[in-house]
C-alpha cells in the first residue's frame, strides 16, 4: 500500500434542517413525513482525509482540505479529490479538537 | 526546526506496512524498552522514537511488514505492556485499516521530535522521514 497523508480532526458546518409533518392519507391513516427545510443548523461534526499522490497534488489537496471538510472517512488519490472536491466533502471550517490518531 | 500551524486540522502519516506504535503515560526508559524487546522479538531492524508530547512517545520501525503482521506486532507490545493509550491507538488503527502517527501540533501538544534512534534506518524508516519532512514543508508554505 502507498503512503497516504491524513488530515483530520472536528469541524464545523452547516446543514438543512428537517422538519416532521403529518398527512392524513385517503384510507384515514395518520403518516408521518419529513421534509428538507431552507432553514440551515450549525453542527459539529468528525471527519478524515487519507490523500495519496505526488508532491504537489498533496500539497494542493491539504490546501483543499482546508475548505472542503471531509464526510466521514475519505480516502481517495490527491488528484482525483482536487478534480471534484464538492463530491468528497462540505463547506466548513476546522475547530480545535481531542481525537485520537 | 518549528512552524507556527495556526489551523486546527491535524496533519499525519498513514501507511499499512509501517510498524507505529503510540505510547501515552510512559516514561522514556518504558519506551524504549518495549522498542527494543518489540525490534528483537519480530526481527524489525530498528526503531526510532519521537516524543509528541510530555510523557508520549511515538515508535516506528524500520522492517516493511504486511498490514496483518502488523497488528500482530502491535497487539503482542500492547498485551505485554498494559498501556491503556496503545491498546485504544491499536483498537483505532484496526477499525480504520492503516497506522497513522501525528505530526503537525494538536492543541497544545506540539510537533513530535526525534528523541532516539537505534539499528537501521534505511527501510520504512527512511520513507516515514520522507513524508515527515514533506508534511513540514506543506505546513510551512501554509502557515
Amino acid at each position: 500500500m502507498v503512503k497516504k497523508i491524513a488530515i483530520y480532526g472536528t469541524y464545523v458546518t452547516y446543514e438543512p434542517v428537517w422538519q416532521r409533518y403529518w398527512h392524513k392519507r385517503k384510507d384515514g391513516v395518520r403518516q408521518r413525513y419529513w421534509h428538507k427545510t431552507t432553514r440551515m443548523k450549525k453542527v459539529v461534526k468528525k471527519g478524515r482525509y487519507e490523500f495519496s499522490g505526488r508532491g504537489r497534488d498533496l500539497y494542493k489537496a491539504v490546501i483543499e482540505a482546508h475548505r472542503t471538510m471531509p464526510e466521514g472517512y475519505v480516502d481517495v488519490s490527491a488528484e482525483e479529490f482536487l478534480e471534484h472536491p464538492e463530491e468528497y466533502g462540505v463547506e466548513g471550517t476546522w475547530v480545535e479538537s481531542s481525537v485520537v490518531s | 526546526m518549528s512552524h507556527q500551524w495556526s489551523h486546527k486540522s491535524i496533519l499525519g502519516f498513514t501507511d499499512t506496512e509501517t510498524v507505529m506504535l503510540d505510547f501515552d503515560n510512559s516514561t522514556f526508559k518504558t519506551v524504549r524498552y518495549w522498542a527494543r524487546r518489540a525490534m528483537k522479538w519480530h526481527r524489525l531492524e530498528g526503531f526510532l522514537i519521537l516524543k509528541s508530547s510530555e510523557n508520549s512517545y511515538h515508535i516506528v520501525f524500520n522492517r516493511k511488514v504486511s498490514w496483518s503482521e502488523n497488528m500482530k506486532i502491535v497487539a503482542w507490545v500492547s498485551l505485554l505492556s498494559h498501556n491503556r493509550g496503545l491498546r485504544r491507538y491499536l483498537t483505532m488503527q484496526c477499525i480504520k485499516e492503516g497506522s497513522t502517527l501525528r505530526v503537525s501540533p494538536k492543541k497544545d501538544k506540539p510537533s513530535s521530535r526525534i528523541v532516539y534512534r537505534e539499528g537501521a534506518e534505511d527501510n520504512q524508516i527512511a520513507g516515514f522521514l520522507r513524508y515527515r519532512r514533506r508534511i513540514k514543508d506543506i505546513m510551512k508554505k501554509m502557515s
